[in-house]
């Protein structure tokens, strides 16, 4: 045996003191979800809560069974040490099994394991029922972006096409369909429900519902390529009458603008934008070509303003303060707030995160990565500061 | 085959091997003779040399994939990091993972399976030496020509697991896919020649007496691991030659817009992919179920429980792949069987944690370096299982996959299990395999400042993804509230690092300091199973004679004895009990061979013409031909080796040796006293 080493000692001793503590700390943070928006542990629709109710006793379980068996190992390591006095040659009894014992601890994780099967498979069963009234709602990912289609009458048709953010009545259950256009991706709302990969060729079912009001924030977590991480999702839950009315509004088509400048930025619009980007009543004529995307498509942009965010929820829309806001639509109290723009009021221009906006047409590439060259994400157009300004006035005329 | 023939007294028992002197079958080429320097390494095909070179091919391709992973790490320190791109990111986060899977861990498994399996069950030498050569040169180039990627247009950017259709041609156009896809094709050959070599040597080579339920359960792990591989292998081969014609002949099989279902490759992939994740593992637990008894004192707890429940899990683990997929849409039903089975192939995973504890309980803990890594692996594996756990029910996992939370489970299995096992290992077979100790004091420092590391480094995964952040993210906005714990982990990156630094300087400090010390005793540690018996570094012809093995743990009971109530007292001092180091000059060894290495050179050739010119795959597959006809016609044997048989011991007790010489035709002849002479032998 080597002799013993202070410096060992002490190294010992803080490696299990920090690593005791920092397991305490990573528990108790656990209960810490403000200002955490994607936690999957504070759940706001039930889903999400009988995810959260089938996991905390197994949580816990997991947590009993790991304290017991750390227990256990720490114990017999300290009373079953050598000690310095003792004599080498002497040995323990040689215990090589006991099969009573055996079989016991092979059964009880078994039972244990049993427990949480029944559980489960209720809760997959809870997860698969589907309320008759739900709204029904299309959602496509693609690189880098989420798209949304809603079935507002169960007819079939779909009603609103709009993209990056989807609008919800608070406490009626929305039944998604969710697919992709060209990887797979994955829609993921962790307020509200756990996730759905977004696979081309599929349809996979999913519902959201939220019991309150408010933002709830998503990421693609199915690694889907270059900006996967600039690829987010938002969804917004109104009361019933402010839904009702976005819904009507949404259903508008685009008006031609009155302003000069907006006007010039129409005439952009279509020489350099429409070609993937439609706005209904502008471009969405049946001899439209299709759109030279991998994905076939690009956002929707009639109710542009409406919207809080932009590029696939990365960048705010609006700045309350007036200070430019470079993405993280938590950095605003409101994230991306549109305010009355929501459900088709005007723009208040003065709002607008103009700078970001400007600086996403002047060279969007930089803002976001993305293979515009292969046909996925959007080109540097090489657009002007003059026009740059056109095309801001003629989105500000989006609502 | 001629692995137990009757041999005749006169030398070469080899059928092939008739003392020709002038036997040269294609005229021109003898076997290699190199027994000294690069020459030797370069064409050896002794399994203790191959085991080394695994090793230490392991560990450089260790550093590369931490490097990556450090990379990874400093740009996750803050949000919106800016030391890497996108496009890096995403490269580095795939190769770290490829690396870390295919390069390190399943090599390291080989690496020991390499050394030690044949020294447990008293071999000479693995059944097939020179595809053993072709299997570690296969794996070396596959890792070379993987890496060359970085040098020729980026590695591969698509994960892992690279999902269809993200792996077609339109969505990573770059030729990085097509190096990972290529690389691990040819590192799929080398592990599946490597998979029949060790289990044709476990189940054809042991020792006189050495029957199943008396092998170290190290070699059990291993024969459970090669078939693993054996099947797993295949699966994996075949989603890649699929692959490989959709990416270099547009072949569809993927692709979504020709009517493929993407979910395709993922099934493929995950039924390769989740045994694959047992095969890495089961090593682990092989070494640390044979280093827990020695360090207790007292044999391993309940040996057939151990041993059936790594069997059971190797069979399991073929069960449960579509819990890789459980939000990819297949439907409730599905989901519902893979929960279960998941969740069940905890409980024989809870017998070994159980029965390692069982094996502590009671016994005279010595806590040596390799003792410590043992126990971290216990620890640290329970916490990895329990995260398992919870990932398998499948409503949680809804919200848990693909994020840190499974980010932290796998590291806590693969690194604080396989990984823990390993250095383990390490510190407890060095002086066998180097004549030298590692310094004791530097190891346990080494082990106190992995364990602090690891769990600063992975422990905060857990909470990062329970709290919602996504794995494979470049970047991260502030706001979302993981600064803080990215931050721990990055700065547990980095103590890691110096961890794996501080083994490293062990190394060579303790050569170092070796060169004053007497010469290392062949049993440092009070050992129970037979590789101790034999000097250290061990000899090329590893056991003079072969021992013949009359039970579990043979070379302990020829320390110690059981009185009637069970006491354990010494029977025969550990000095008479080795093996001393004698010329080896009347044993038969396989000779070395060039054609194992020019084969293996030949392979990447042939994926390099794949993604430049075909005229270069002719090439390569010229020397792939050329070579196997080469390796076929060489000369079986050196003519003028001394060979006879008298190596094994006079007293050598053979009484149960019917079960040892394993298989078929030779139980006829196993009563014979001559049956310890039946050993198998390499065939050349």
């Amino acid at each position: 045996m080597p002799r013993r080493s202070v410096a060992l000692r002490v190294l010992a001793v803080v490696t299990v003191a920090v690593v005791t503590l920092l397991f305490v700390v990573l528990i108790l943070d656990a209960f810490r979800n403000d200002g955490k928006p994607l936690t999957t542990l504070r759940p706001e629709g039930p889903s999400s809560q009988s995810i959260q109710n089938l996991m905390a006793p197994v949580f816990f379980v997991a947590l009993l069974v790991g304290i017991g068996v750390f227990g256990v190992v720490f114990y017999a390591a300290w009373k079953f040490r050598q000690r310095g006095t003792d004599d080498p040659e002497q040995f323990p009894d040689q215990v090589h099994g006991r099969t009573g014992l055996e079989i016991g601890w092979t059964i009880l994780p078994a039972l244990i394991l049993a427990g949480v099967a029944v559980a489960t498979v209720m809760t997959i069963i809870d997860l698969e029922k589907r309320a008759p009234d739900a709204i029904r709602v299309e959602v496509y990912g693609q690189q880098w972006w989420w798209g949304y289609k809603y079935d507002l009458n169960n007819d079939g048709v779909f009603d609103i096409e709009t993209a990056t953010e989807m609008v919800i009545p608070v406490g009626r259950e929305v039944d998604l369909k969710v697919t992709s256009n060209d990887v797979i991706h994955s829609f993921w709302i962790p307020g509200l429900n756990g996730k759905k990969d977004a696979v081309p060729g599929q349809r996979n079912d999913l519902k959201v519902e939220a019991d309150i009001e408010g933002v709830f924030l998503g990421q693609c977590t199915e690694f889907c390529g270059l900006s996967h991480a600039n690829m987010r999702m938002l969804v917004r839950s109104v009361s019933a009458d402010t839904f009702d009315q976005w819904a009507a509004n949404q259903q508008t088509k685009a008006v031609e603008p009155t302003g000069a400048q907006a006007k010039e930025g129409l005439t952009l619009f279509k020489a350099q934008c429409a070609q993937c980007h439609i706005i209904n009543g502008i471009d969405d004529g049946p001899d439209r070509p299709p759109v030279p995307l991998v994905s076939g498509i690009a956002p929707n942009l009639t109710h542009f303003m409406t919207r809080g965010t932009f590029a696939g929820s990365i960048f705010n829309l609006y700045s309350p303060q007036g200070d430019p806001i470079l993405g993280n639509p938590e950095l605003t109290a409101n994230p991306g707030d549109p305010g009355a723009t929501l459900v088709g009021g005007p723009v208040d221009t003065t709002k607008v995160n103009r700078a970001v906006l400007e600086a996403w047409l002047r060279n969007s590439p930089a803002m976001k990565p993305a293979y515009a060259q292969g046909g996925r994400g959007m080109p540097n157009l090489g657009l002007s500061e003059a026009q740059i300004d056109q095309l801001v006035a003629y989105l500000e005329t989006l609502y | 085959m001629a692995i137990t023939e009757d041999r005749p007294v006169e030398p070469l028992a080899l059928p092939s091997g008739e003392t020709d002197a002038d036997y040269k079958p294609a005229g021109v080429f003898t076997r290699p003779k190199a027994s000294k320097g690069w020459r030797s390494w370069v064409t050896t095909v002794d399994h203790k040399k191959i085991g080394i070179m695994y090793g230490a091919t392991a560990l450089f391709f260790f550093i590369v994939g931490g490097v990556e992973a450090l990379l990874l790490r400093a740009q996750l320190w803050a949000p919106r990091g800016t030391l890497l791109s996108a496009d890096l990111y995403n490269q580095l986060y795939t190769m770290h993972g490829t690396t870390m899977i295919f390069l390190v861990v399943m090599p390291i498994g080989a690496a020991f399976a390499n050394y030690l399996m044949p020294l447990q069950i008293g071999a000479r030498d693995v059944a097939f030496p020179r595809i053993n050569a072709f299997s570690y040169w296969t794996y070396l180039s596959a890792g070379l020509f993987l890496n060359s990627s970085w040098f020729l247009g980026g590695g591969a950017d698509g994960g892992w697991f690279n999902y269809a259709p993200n792996n077609g041609v339109l969505f990573s156009p770059s030729h990085g896919i097509d190096y990972w896809n290529l690389g691990l094709l040819i590192a799929g050959v080398a592990s599946l020649t490597g998979a029949v070599n060790l289990i044709v040597t476990v189940l054809n080579m042991r020792a006189p007496g050495m029957s199943l339920m008396r092998m170290p359960v190290f070699t059990w792990m291993t024969l459970v691991t090669q078939f693993l591989l054996l099947f797993a292998i295949p699966v994996l081969t075949a989603a890649q030659v699929l692959l490989m014609m959709d990416r270099l002949f547009d072949a569809n099989f993927f692709n979504v817009s020709k009517g493929a279902s993407p979910l395709l490759w993922q099934h493929l992939f995950w039924i390769f992919g989740h045994p694959e994740v047992y095969l890495m593992i089961l090593p682990a637990f092989g070494l640390v179920s044979d280093i827990l008894p020695t360090f207790s004192r007292k044999p391993i707890f309940g040996y057939p429980f151990i041993v059936f429940s790594g069997v059971a899990i190797g069979f399991m683990g073929w069960g449960v792949w579509a819990h890789h997929m459980f939000v990819s849409g297949i439907g409730p039903i599905s989901v519902t069987a893979f929960a279960l089975t998941t969740m069940f192939i905890a409980v024989p995973t809870g017998v070994k944690i159980l029965n390692w504890t069982a094996t502590m309980w009671g016994g005279k803990l010595q806590f040596t370096a390799p003792m410590l890594f043992a126990i971290g692996l216990v620890l640290m594996f329970t916490i990895g299982g329990l995260s398992g756990v919870t990932s398998a029910v499948a409503p949680g996992d809804t919200q848990q996959t693909d994020t840190y939370y499974i980010v932290a489970h796998f590291h806590y299995v693969l690194f604080g299990g396989a990984f823990f096992g390993f250095m383990a290992g390490f510190y407890y077979y060095w002086s066998k395999v180097f004549g030298y100790m590692l310094n004791e004091t530097l190891g346990k420092a080494n082990f106190w400042l992995m364990l602090l590391a690891f769990n600063l480094t992975f422990a905060p995964m857990h909470i990062l993804g329970l709290q919602g952040m996504s794995r494979r993210i470049y970047t991260y906005d502030s706001g979302y509230g993981f600064e803080l714990w990215n931050r721990v982990a990055t700065i547990g990156a980095f103590i890691l690092a110096s961890s794996i630094a501080l083994f490293i300087f062990n190394i060579f400090y303790s050569k170092a300091k070796a060169k004053k010390l007497p010469p290392v005793s062949p049993d440092p540690w009070d050992a129970r199973t037979i590789e101790w018996m034999t000097p250290s570094p061990v000899p090329e012809y590893n056991f003079d004679p072969v021992p013949t093995i009359s039970r579990v743990d043979d070379f302990w009971y020829r320390k110690y004895g059981e009185t009637k109530d069970g006491a354990l007292v010494r029977i025969a001092e550990t000095d008479d009990v080795v093996q001393k180091r004698s010329d080896g000059k009347h044993i038969h060894l396989p000779s070395p061979s060039y054609w194992p290495v020019v084969v293996a050179v030949g392979l990447p050739i042939v994926a390099y013409g794949l993604l430049y010119t075909l005229w270069l795959s002719l090439i390569g597959g010229i020397i792939v031909v050329g070579g196997i006809f080469g390796w076929a016609l060489e000369p079986p044997d050196d003519p003028e080796a001394g060979h006879d048989d008298d190596d094994h011991a006079p007293d050598d007790h053979s009484a149960s040796g019917d079960e040892a010489v394993a298989v078929g035709a030779s139980a006829e002849v196993a009563d014979d006293e001559s049956a310890a002479e039946k050993v198998g032998e390499p065939v050349g």
